[in-house]
């Protein structure tokens, strides 16, 4: 049986009820959703008017109406990037970001409408808010931050950029791509006007399933349009949340297992999970970061980590050990630039990349230790 | 496809007398020749005589395909290139097509320089009556075979290694296919290639000179003698075996003849190759893992003089590439971000 630790890509296994819910939904009531439909139609409807319901109590946010269900993380990301960037903004973002952020921003700086500044993070893997400040222009527009870094798994101060951002007058978007489902996150707290994570990491969903939460001050424009089950006779997209973002049949089998993941966070507790992850993380990290060779990347405060651990080793690639580990071991873990080259450039990993081993709810000490064993043979020591 | 029926010129006619004089050839059979179309998959050690074989004989359309440039290694038994070709590095069905002009002008070579890969192999193969494997890698082989099939196009496999060899003749429809005798290639390490083993330049001339003769016998419409066996020789050990393969027609669940399904067309079958993004190398995995012996692996590099290997990987360079193996077959080769590149040294030093 394969030791996963490819967690901070997709969480496996799910917990069973999303397993079930799926398979119950996909030969129950897989139909199209309608409000005013068949019962098919209504019970698949419920599904997507129940997860946001759970979802919008789970971040507290102040609508259910507010939540679109995306394709993934990126699909969210791109929809608020492409729907709230006009030409002549400002963006300030980082150099922690996923592709699924520095691509979509690097194209708007090429066209020459936009302006884009990358604050840089300090060696532990973690920005600092004045940099931020002193970044802002009349023009800034957005703010676009990862909560939580994928290579590094580094936790970023949200709490503090959120409320200089709005200070400023700008709107701020968290990629949660990493968090959503592990770290707490209150969007009645925190003034985040934009919220974008995958259902299929941290949230224990299926793959094909996103969010994205646009709050009560973002104008945007809908990037996708199409049948909403709804008010047909509208010749241009119905304007009301969530339908404006939500154009084409969703995800309903995956949304009934991201429910179902939802609930088992819920009744597990989040803190809960979250904790036994770093403890693993951290005995993970303690006793490979004197291997010989071996270098752990990023600051190993756990108290500001999620669970990911990455780490080079001297005189074997990253790729050449991620094939070691599953020829030899049998252990699924991710080499390479895990789609953030930013981060690599300035923890000096580039081209090469790193070794990422990331945990998930159904890892257990066994599996730490498997990798542990597996790097001390490789390695010696 | 357009079929020609030119009749024989005068100058023809002298050209090949001596073939024609032969009971079985005639006007006829010669007539036959000039009108037909063949596709030569590999203008290597075999693809280079029976391009040179074939073209003295007559037969009127010849495409060559082949990836590769001219080297000087080539030279001890690749019949149609010179020193100068390989001090120029001219791609070898280019340098092929060259010489052939020489050789023959009054028949017609297409050189064409790529990789023979699932993507081009139906259009390079639509217009030809015959398909010849002039090749050293069995995935080719296979796709070869599917390609031949789909198309009702007979083909003629030949291989050799040291100083053995084998050949047989596959008529879709009527003979048994590559998958119904060989079910699945040898796994890659499990037996040598000619860059690991060696190869005599006298095996790959009788092999080719068979794979022709069949060629010739297919095309000049003498289909009564067509080989029906698989015939394996040894010109060292001066061993020749007919094994009896007819019977397999039918008997064997063959996914590809009996079933249609071109696995390796469609892709199903293969390697899966990806370049690994910004590194300029390829990593390469076996659809179906398999489990190196590095111990003998290291024996067939070892005229390398770099091979290294643990418990865990295996090292070695070769034509400017780093070679990394790992126990379940795949690799990570370091100096190229081609695909198709870093196959054929895949093929080359680890296996088909």
């Amino acid at each position: 049986m394969t030791i996963y630790l490819d967690n901070a890509a997709t969480t496996w296994p799910k917990p069973e009820s999303v397993y079930l819910a799926m398979d119950n939904f996909a030969r129950k009531s897989m139909a199209n959703p309608g409000r005013s439909g068949h019962h098919m139609a209504k019970a698949s409807e419920k599904i997507l008017d129940d997860t946001r319901i759970a979802l919008n109590r789970f971040f507290e946010g102040c609508s259910p109406d507010r939540w679109a269900f995306t394709l993934n993380g990126t699909d969210a990301l791109n929809m608020a990037i492409k729907g709230v960037v006009d030409p002549g903004d400002h963006i300030i973002t980082s150099d922690l970001e996923h592709n699924s952020v520095n691509r979509p921003l690097r194209a708007l700086e090429l066209s020459g409408n936009n302006s884009v500044t990358r604050i840089s993070s300090d060696e532990s893997g973690t920005v600092n808010p004045d940099a931020f400040l002193k970044a802002f222009t009349p023009q800034t527009k957005l703010v676009v931050l990862t909560h939580a870094s994928n290579v590094l798994g580094t936790v970023q101060p949200i709490e503090a950029i959120a409320h200089l951002t709005r200070s400023k007058g700008a709107l701020f978007l968290v990629d949660a791509a990493q968090t959503a489902g592990i770290l707490p996150i209150s969007l009645s707290k925190l003034p985040i006007d934009l919220l974008a994570f995958p259902g299929h990491k941290g949230l224990l969903g299926p793959t094909g399933t996103g969010n994205l939460y646009v709050g009560p001050r973002v104008k945007m424009r809908a990037w996708r349009e199409g049948g909403t089950g709804g008010d047909s006779r509208t010749e241009t997209q119905p304007r009301d949340f969530p339908y404006f973002l939500e154009g084409g049949t969703p995800n309903i089998m995956g949304i009934a297992g991201l429910l179902a993941g939802l609930k088992w966070i819920t009744e597990k507790s989040q803190n809960i999970i979250h904790q036994q992850e770093n403890d693993l993380a951290k005995r993970l990290s303690e006793s490979i970061a004197l291997l010989p060779g071996l270098r752990l990347l990023g600051h190993q405060n756990w108290d500001k980590k999620v669970a990911t651990v990455s780490f080079t080793v001297e005189g074997l690639e990253p790729y050449e050990m991620g094939n070691i580990l599953d020829s030899s071991f049998d252990i699924a873990i991710r080499p390479g630039l895990h789609c953030a080259p930013q981060i690599h450039l300035a923890q000096s990993t580039f081209p090469d990349g790193a070794i990422r081993a990331s945990l998930g709810p159904f890892n257990s000490e066994g599996d730490i230790e498997a990798l542990i064993i597996a790097l001390r043979q490789v390695l010696g020591g | 496809m357009t079929e020609f029926n030119f009749e024989l010129t005068e100058t023809e006619k002298d050209r090949y007398s001596r073939q024609m004089r032969f009971n079985a050839i005639g006007t006829s059979g010669q007539t036959h020749l000039k009108n037909a179309r063949i596709l030569l998959c590999g203008c290597g050690a075999l693809g280079t005589v029976l391009a040179n074989t074939l073209v003295r004989a007559g037969v009127g359309f010849i495409r060559l395909v082949d990836r590769d440039f001219v080297e000087v290694s080539n030279l001890q038994r690749q019949v149609l290139f010179d020193e100068d070709d390989a001090m120029q590095g001219v791609p070898k069905s280019v340098a092929g097509a060259k010489k052939l002009g020489q050789i023959n002008s009054l028949v017609s070579v297409e050189p064409v320089v790529a990789h023979i890969d699932r993507g081009n192999i139906l259009e390079l193969a639509k217009d030809v009556h015959l398909i010849l494997d002039g090749t050293d890698n069995f995935e080719i082989r296979y796709l070869i075979n599917d390609a031949a099939i789909k198309l009702g196009i007979p083909w003629v496999y030949g291989g050799c290694i040291g100083s053995h060899g084998q050949f047989m003749t596959i008529l879709p429809g009527d003979t048994p296919c590559l998958r119904c005798v060989f079910e699945a290639a040898p796994g890659p390490g499990e037996a040598g290639t000619c860059d690991t083993a060696g190869v005599l330049g006298m095996t790959i001339n009788i092999i080719a000179s068979y794979q022709a003769t069949e060629a010739l016998k297919i095309l000049s419409g003498n289909s009564d003698a067509i080989s029906r066996d698989l015939v394996y020789l040894d010109c060292w050990e001066n061993t020749f075996r007919k094994i009896k393969i007819a019977k397999l027609k039918g008997k064997v669940d063959c996914p590809c003849c009996t079933h249609n399904r071109f696995e390796w067309l469609e892709g199903e079958q293969g390697a899966q190759t990806t370049s690994l993004c910004g590194r300029n190398a390829v990593q390469i995995a076996h659809a179906k893992p398999i489990r190196l012996d590095f111990e003998f692996l290291s024996k067939n590099l070892f005229h390398l003089g770099n091979v290294s290997f643990t418990r865990f990987l295996l090292r070695f360079s070769a034509e400017g590439c780093d070679f990394t193996v790992f126990p379940d077959g795949r690799a990570i080769i370091k100096g190229t971000d081609e695909p198709d590149r870093a196959m054929a040294l895949y093929a080359r030093y680890i296996g088909h």
